[in-house]
């Protein structure tokens, strides 16, 4: 079954030998009584790097190393403890959810008394110990058949058609256009779906609000434009960003992202979606897509179309420390420094010096008479280019 | 035009009983043993005898007023007895005082609070005190009831009989029957407040029998009777006008000068050359006061209050000690441990006062971790029990910041955790907010001078929790090595499939890796327990008690002596070394 299961990537390494690799090493140096290390890709926002070429947050050198000692051992013990379970998982083509993997270990800690010091208190503890793993051996939590349970955004397109290979190797066929007002929701597995256009598909539209998405797809949006239409629910989850890639790499259409006009939008939304996090500095490869264009809200459709707006309230907690990352984003992440995104590094500066902010529904504002006002809006700002 | 009418202290009195303590049945109870057990205490102070009070109260019947139960209230002294001839007094007029006005830091001083409880148990049971007493001088003891003349504000000693009183040579017992309720424990408890007279009056050796629980015997563990100061003459800066004339007319016919200097505490001659310079007509200072004008007592009053004068003396006040209050704290179970300042006597508001605090922690504790501090506070050494949120030493705790010694504590209020923080003013000007002496008044300068008392007790104790703290955490790490050891050797074995040769191989040469580790930390360990061991039998032997009292308590016995923050150079724990190398790598 396990060679049935379709990969995310080439990957370089074989995961198993790589961890026989690890796990050899440490025997030995504990054999002659040296302290065994391991090392993890550091995932942070001072070890990443941002090639324009390449589009997204890579990894620099930077790693932590984690030496055996009498606070580290419990941390040693459980990753290999796991990676015991992830191993034998790859081995019979095994797949959990890290709550799943969070039970298995339980059920094995309270099967073998001996095992009773390495039992997590909640999932947090576990999922720290994938993630570790994960990025020790600079793989995808995915490789390890570890899949958490987010869904690609809802998607609507009368032209799309998707084919997914199954488990078992069995093909399903979805042709968008005959789900009716129900949208398709890929689960987090975008390697295993293949893309076909039926008739040529002129933009994939990713708008935040997933509500805003809904409403312009029962105002007709797919029927009138050759499209795809995605809500994105707020920050990207990795199925999100995925899902965006694949339909970036595979149909080759120009991606707009539509939005609020703030600078959580920008850094965390946006961000995330087009270059990828810090935090998953190892994955961005497969899940950002870095063509994916920014059509607003712009602070010149704010003036353009006398949108309404309101002041920061740097009262508010959440709102103020949006702004300090902000201006942190701006000094220190690498994404905002780089010239090819002056565009957006100028939008945040905007946002610093005035102070306000403005949603997308906003767009809904300009005349409510009109139904599809905010359609025309939206196709306005891609014909006449207005997106950075 | 209604008639004016005048009414007795009694009178008055009887109508406001809830003003000095008698403002619901459980306080009821509270006051009527406090004030007896104060005016034991006092008695035996005041006699040098070392006191020996044995208090039984219980239920005898429901009371007359609704929701009350008939509550027989009986302290028993061994102090000097009262004269039969003032028994009525003492017990039955209001204002009638040995202490009144003195100036001196007993518990009682104005004489209200005995006779108020034998007008709560006349107006409720319609039965005054039951009063025995025995002088050194009586072959006899002379027993009867007391009761008030409310009209006239008198005693009346009724049913005045002679009766043998075995066993004992002097002494007084006192029993009241009143409606009442009863609370034992929290801050309005019985219990609460035998506990806290217990505390800081070490010389004390206290018998109770609550209810129907167990009778309970706490022996003193000082052999010293305090000695309350004598007081000393009133400091100019605490006197109004009108206090300033009245006290001038004690001293008849003499003149100016030698009425402020001998009147007064710390007036000499250079002082009144400086009153002169701030505008006492020089004139006055020959003349005889009784001669003197209103006017001119003014201009003279207010050179006075214009003058920089020496503070007040601190004679007058009394301190428990550090080493009376360790001793005696020990008497309320067993500690865990504490901390005890005694600050040097201060003047806050022109008037002398001591503050004393103990922190400790019981191992019997009954206090949940999340719930604020037990609270005991005391003023002239009686425990206060109602109405903290308004007191000088709630604020003054409040307004340190205990995070700093390792409590966790909400904002502007108490800190949080099992412990009993009690603190003890003495003075001989207490303000109190009002009669019932609930409650200190809180001066800028007074709230200080406790908050100093909390911070150096806070940063004694802090070394001890941040010892647990550290030696919890050692703990931790020695237990992971011997638990995860194993299962990653284990683990690895597995994975590469390796013989059982290598197994062994690792484990040695994992139990090499960690016993370095681990030996460090025993060795540590050993050496932080022996350093313990020695400054425990150093301060058992500094109590005099044979046996080290309890982890934890000894070491906070080397005191802060002075009013500067004074710490005691702390044990190294192992936990300190272990840090101390870690940095050094």
């Amino acid at each position: 079954m396990a060679e049935k299961l379709i990969s995310i990537r080439k990957l370089k390494i074989s995961i198993p030998k790589e961890a026989q690799i690890i796990c050899e090493k440490m025997l030995s140096d504990l054999e002659k009584s040296k302290r065994p290390i391991l090392e993890a890709v550091k995932a942070s926002l001072d070890n990443s790097f941002y090639n324009a070429k390449v589009g997204y947050l890579t990894p620099g050198n930077k790693k932590i190393r984690t030496e055996l000692n009498v606070s580290s051992v419990q941390k040693l013990a459980r990753t290999v403890f796991m990676l015991e379970i992830l191993l034998r998982n790859l081995d019979i083509g095994s797949v959990n959810t890290k709550r799943e993997l969070y039970y298995i270990c339980k059920g094995l800690i309270k099967g073998d008394g001996k095992l009773k010091p390495l039992d997590f208190e909640d999932q947090a503890e576990s999922d720290a110990i994938i993630d570790f793993i994960g990025d020790m051996l600079e793989v995808y939590r995915e490789e390890l058949n570890c899949f958490a349970n987010d869904r690609g955004g809802q998607t609507y397109s009368q032209q799309l058609v998707v084919t997914e290979t199954l488990s078992d190797g069995a093909k399903a066929t979805i042709d968008l256009s005959t789900l009716g007002t129900a949208p398709y929701q890929p689960k987090n597995k975008p390697q295993a779906l293949k893309l076909k256009a039926k008739k040529k598909i002129d933009f994939c539209l990713i708008v935040e609000s997933e509500g805003t998405a809904n409403t312009l797809q029962a105002m007709g949006f797919t029927k009138r434009n050759k499209c795809i239409l995605m809500g994105a629910q707020g920050v990207p989850s990795n199925a999100v960003r995925g899902w965006s890639k694949l339909i970036q790499e595979e149909l080759n259409v120009p991606l707009y992202f539509f939005g609020d006009l703030d600078a959580y939008t920008l850094q965390n939304i946006f961000r995330t979606l087009k270059a990828g996090s810090a935090a998953s500095l190892i994955r961005n490869a497969d899940f950002s897509a870095p063509e994916v264009r920014f059509l607003g809200v712009l602070p010149e459709d704010v003036k353009k179309y006398d949108l309404p707006h309101y002041k920061v309230k740097e009262s508010d907690p959440s709102e103020a420390r949006a702004l300090k990352k902000a201006k942190d984003a701006l000094e220190n992440d690498p994404f905002f420094l780089d010239r090819k995104n002056k565009g957006l590094s100028d939008i945040l500066k905007w946002l610093l010096k005035e102070k306000i902010r403005c949603e997308q529904q906003s767009f809904f504002s300009v005349d409510p008479k009109d139904p599809i006002k905010t359609e025309k809006l939206i196709l306005e700002k891609i014909k006449h280019k207005s997106f950075v | 035009m209604s008639k004016i009418t005048k009414s007795s202290t009694a009178e008055y009195f009887a109508k406001n009983l809830q003003q000095v303590g008698f403002s619901s049945p459980l306080k009821a109870v509270l006051t009527t043993l406090k004030e007896a057990v104060d005016n034991s205490l006092d008695a035996c102070e005041g006699a040098d005898i070392l006191p020996e009070i044995e208090v039984v109260i219980k239920k005898v019947g429901s009371g007359s007023t609704k929701n009350t139960d008939l509550i027989k209230i009986s302290v028993e002294d061994n102090g000097p007895g009262i004269d039969p001839d003032d028994l009525a007094k003492v017990f039955g007029e209001y204002l009638a005082s040995s202490k009144f006005g003195k100036g001196q830091c007993s518990r009682g001083q104005q004489g209200i609070g005995i006779s108020a409880a034998t007008t709560w148990a006349q107006l409720t049971n319609a039965k005054g005190a039951f009063v025995m007493t025995k002088t050194k001088a009586m072959r006899k003891a002379v027993k009867g009831q007391v009761d008030v003349d409310i009209k006239s504000n008198t005693g009346i000693l009724k049913n005045k009989e002679t009766v043998d009183w075995p066993k004992k040579d002097h002494g007084v017992k006192v029993e009241f029957t009143i409606d009442g309720r009863i609370q034992l424990n929290g801050d309005g408890g019985l219990i609460t407040y035998l506990d806290g007279t217990v505390l800081v009056n070490p010389h004390l050796t206290l018998k109770y029998k609550l209810l129907d629980n167990e009778p309970i015997k706490i022996e003193r563990v000082s052999t010293t009777v305090p000695v309350v100061p004598e007081s000393t003459l009133p400091h100019p800066h605490t006197f109004k006008l009108g206090e300033f004339i009245t006290h001038a007319t004690l001293f008849g016919k003499i003149n100016l000068a030698k009425f402020l200097k001998t009147g007064f505490s710390r007036i000499s001659d250079q002082s009144i050359k400086d009153f002169v310079a701030k505008g006492l007509p020089k004139a006055l200072l020959s003349k005889s006061i009784t001669a003197l004008s209103q006017e001119e007592f003014k201009k003279i009053f207010q050179a006075i209050q214009n003058t920089d004068l020496m503070a007040p003396s601190t004679k007058s006040v009394l301190t428990v000690g550090e080493e009376a209050i360790s001793k005696s704290i020990q008497r309320l179970g067993e500690v865990d441990f504490f901390s005890v300042v005694t600050r040097k006597p201060a003047i806050c508001d022109f008037k002398p006062v001591v503050v004393e605090v103990a922190l400790a922690r019981f191992k019997t504790s009954q206090l949940d971790a999340d719930d604020p501090v037990q609270l005991l506070r005391f003023a002239n050494r009686v425990p206060l029990q109602f109405d903290k949120s308004g007191c000088a030493i709630t604020w003054a705790i409040e307004s340190v910041n205990w995070k700093t010694y390792g409590l966790a504590q909400p904002k502007n209020s108490l800190p949080l955790g099992p412990y009993v923080f009690a603190v003890s003013l003495v003075s001989p000007f207490i303000k109190f907010k009002n009669a019932s002496k609930e409650t200190i008044d809180a001066s800028e300068e007074l709230v200080e001078e406790i908050r100093r008392a909390l911070m150096q007790a806070g940063q004694k104790l802090s070394r001890h929790i941040k010892k647990e703290f550290k030696e919890a955490d050692l703990e931790r790490k020695l237990a992971h090595i011997e638990q995860f050891g194993p299962i990653l050797v284990e683990a690895l074995v597995r994975i590469t499939k390796s013989p059982a040769t290598r197994r062994k191989k690792a484990e040695e040469g994992l139990k090499k890796l960690l016993g370095r580790d681990s030996k460090d930390a025993i060795a540590d360990l050993e050496e932080a327990q022996s350093r313990l061991d020695m400054l425990k039998s150093k301060d058992a032997k500094k109590l005099g008690i044979d046996e080290p009292p309890q982890e934890g308590g000894s070491s906070t016995l080397e005191a802060a002596s002075d009013n500067e923050t004074k710490i005691e150079e702390p044990s190294e724990t192992k936990a300190d070394k272990k840090a101390k190398k870690k940095s050094k790598k």
